[in-house]
């Protein structure tokens, strides 16, 4: 009785020690964070800060002349075998950032902010310094592109095909052996420093962050040179869940071992008790 | 060990085991009235052979180099080796739990006046481990060469720059460069993987031999006589070691689950990104076992250079305790005065601990002094407590 007096005590103040340097010492670390995701409602799949496109349904035969005459400049579309104009090095040297091949880009960006940021990809981004101008399109004509870049996009992409359309112009994951298409030096001078490798981002960031940070870079961050990408939900999940698989892969793993050992612990609990019981019979 | 066979009875011929055996297990007595706090000593031997088994199979991928460090640890060992994992996770929990087996230890020695006479050289030698136990797990921490392994080890580094006239040429000569940087993590590996566990063995064996000698203190105080030993007393085997063995595989019940489903306390998430000498993380500190101490440099927020004298006297003077404490009465039981402070001293040291991971501004800074003045309190109170006590026993009033 006394004993379990003691240990009552010892697990309290445990507990005690616990809530403080866990959840207390996070809650207060993070409280700027949890106050933006809270005063931004992140993730915001809506981009709600953007403002609504007033036009027409694109027209996806306007948007493939318009990507010819505004974009191809820059951008190679290779499944409609428009090359790039120059190899990425170059671009890289030159932009500062390899530009995407537009092939599969719309599968995994957010319609409402794919307007937005044809419009201004300065404001979209939430980049001041974001490679690519504004090129003077309305609202109509960026509409078109996106309906156009829409319908020869993929429809299905693994999450690991989004992580590679979306992530990998800037960032490596070297662990899977995907580097970035973007030369270090080039993100140096163009980021300020060359952006952190993915392979165990997730148990560095964990869920929350990266769900709002993706979502809304400069709003978690201050200062940050990460631009505003504009996920769709759906990819944005898929590429976290993809996340947090190649920096855990053995959590299903873990699970079970995990059980088996607790299990084995039981068994021994029941043993020792009995052992002691028997020792302790003759002695008092 | 009593039927003696062929071999059992040439090795005691010649090595003495059966006598061996009597003086430190089936006729070493130990006292009855001792509570499951006493099994803590033997638990500190479990985790640290766990360690050590550990830090084996972990030594076999582990790379000290500050170019591949980090990828060994979290691509090699995590993902690559079948069950890697569960070795860097127990060595991980392991590190972290041994602290608060230790301090349980500790505190349990310091309630029942085990470092009291004739137990001095057990309260020195434990001292004495737990010390090298913290600069192993300091040393260790950097190994992974994360961003909270290299700045926590940067910072406490620094902190030898303002011991006078050697300081800051002390700092270079402890890192090997200018910066904590490969050469600090090829010598810390070194330390940590020899000389500091070596030491841990060697006092280790010095701690039980001298505890033989003296023989455990008891909830009383009050010693048995050697006569009283082998009639009132417990063997430690089989006796005492069956409900070790009990207290043993509920503690680790409770470390598995920690392995396996709680190990966020001792990974802190920072340290998942690579060290960079040229990103300072928003906060840094310590792993939770040293964040106490850490309060108290920080609680002299006014100057840094009482802050560290501060530190440093936090660190070592409960090594002092059996001369600051000269008490005749023996075990806090029976002692209310002693008691209450020490339950002050453990509530101030929960504070310090919590404390110590909040940003050291406005009002935490000023609660971080009051904790560190209250955690010397205690120590220079037991003095004043003695010379009470002295009065009472002498007067006839207590035991």
């Amino acid at each position: 009785m006394k004993e379990l007096k003691i240990l009552l005590i010892l697990v309290v103040i445990v507990l005690i020690g616990y809530w403080g340097i866990e959840p207390l010492a996070h809650s207060i670390m993070h409280a700027d964070i949890e106050k933006a995701i809270e005063e931004y409602h992140l993730p915001d799949f809506k981009f709600s800060d953007l403002p609504d496109p007033k036009v027409n349904p694109g027209d996806p035969a306007k948007g493939k002349e318009a990507v010819k005459m505004f974009c191809t400049s820059c951008h190679g579309v290779k499944v409609e075998g428009i090359k790039a104009p120059m190899d990425p090095k170059t671009a890289a040297a030159s932009f500062g950032v390899v530009p995407p091949d537009l092939s599969n880009i719309a599968a995994v960006l957010d319609e409402k902010f794919l307007i937005n940021f044809l419009v201004n990809p300065q404001k979209a981004t939430e980049n001041p310094k974001f490679a690519m101008p504004a090129l003077g399109l309305n609202e109509q004509q960026a509409a078109d592109i996106t309906a156009y870049l829409k319908g020869i996009a993929k429809k299905h992409m693994t999450p690991k095909e989004k992580l590679v359309e979306a992530c990998v112009r800037c960032h490596s994951v070297k662990y899977q052996k995907i580097y970035a298409k973007t030369p270090a030096e080039n993100l140096k001078k163009y980021l300020g420093k060359v952006p952190p490798d993915l392979s165990v981002i997730y148990k560095a960031k964990g869920e929350e962050y990266l769900q709002a940070f993706i979502n809304r870079p400069s709003k978690i961050l201050n200062g940050t040179k990460m631009p505003r990408v504009g996920l769709d939900k759906e990819s944005q999940e898929e590429i976290i869940g993809y996340l947090e698989k190649i920096a855990d892969p053995h959590k299903e793993q873990r699970k079970k071992v995990g059980l088996y050992v607790l299990l084995y612990m039981l068994v021994m609990i029941g043993l020792t008790y009995a052992w002691k019981k028997k020792i302790w019979k003759n002695v008092h | 060990m009593e039927k003696k066979g062929g071999l059992m009875k040439w090795l005691d011929d010649r090595l003495a085991i059966t006598q061996l055996w009597k003086v430190m297990m089936s006729e070493y007595y130990l006292p009855k009235n001792i509570n499951f706090l006493w099994s803590f000593g033997v638990l500190t031997m479990l985790v640290f052979v766990i360690l050590v088994i550990t830090g084996i199979f972990l030594l076999m991928y582990y790379k000290p180099d500050a170019k591949l460090a980090f990828d060994s640890v979290n691509k090699t060992i995590m993902m690559d080796v079948a069950y890697g994992w569960v070795f860097r996770h127990t060595h991980a929990v392991a590190a972290s739990i041994m602290f608060l087996v230790l301090y349980i230890h500790m505190a349990r020695g310091i309630y029942y006046g085990s470092f009291k006479p004739p137990r001095e050289v057990v309260w020195i030698t434990g001292y004495i481990l737990f010390v090298l136990m913290s600069a192993t797990a300091f040393t260790g921490y950097l190994l992974p060469w994360g961003q909270m392994s290299y700045w926590a080890a940067q910072t406490i580094t620094t902190l030898f720059e303002k011991i006078p006239f050697i300081g800051p040429d002390l700092v270079i000569w402890i890192r090997g460069n200018y910066i904590v940087a490969d050469a600090t993590l090829t010598r810390f590996f070194a330390l940590h993987v020899t000389l500091l566990p070596a030491l841990i063995l060697v006092f280790t064996a010095v701690h039980m031999y001298a505890v033989r000698i003296v023989g455990s203190n008891n909830e009383d105080g009050i010693p048995l006589s050697k006569e009283e030993k082998k009639e009132k007393g417990i063997p430690f085997w089989p006796v005492f070691i069956s409900k070790e063995f009990f207290v043993m595989s509920v503690f680790l019940l409770f470390f598995f689950y920690l392995v396996f489903f709680n190990y966020d306390f001792a990974m802190d998430p920072i340290n998942f990104q690579p060290a960079n000498y040229l990103q300072t993380p928003p906060h840094i500190y310590p792993e939770w076992y040293f964040l106490a101490y850490y309060e108290v440099l920080r609680g002299f927020f006014f100057s840094q250079n009482l802050g560290l004298i501060a530190f440093v006297a936090s660190m070592f003077i409960a090594l002092f305790l059996p001369w600051l404490d000269r008490s005749p009465i023996v075990s806090g039981k029976h002692r209310p005065l002693f008691r209450f402070m020490w339950w002050i001293f453990v509530a101030d040291f929960l504070f310090l601990t919590i404390l110590g991971k909040l940003p050291p501004t406005g009002f935490y800074a000023w609660l971080g002094f009051v904790g560190a003045i209250v955690f010397f309190v205690f120590f220079f109170s037991l003095p004043i407590i003695s010379a009470i006590e002295k009065k009472q026993v002498a007067s006839g009033g207590k035991q």
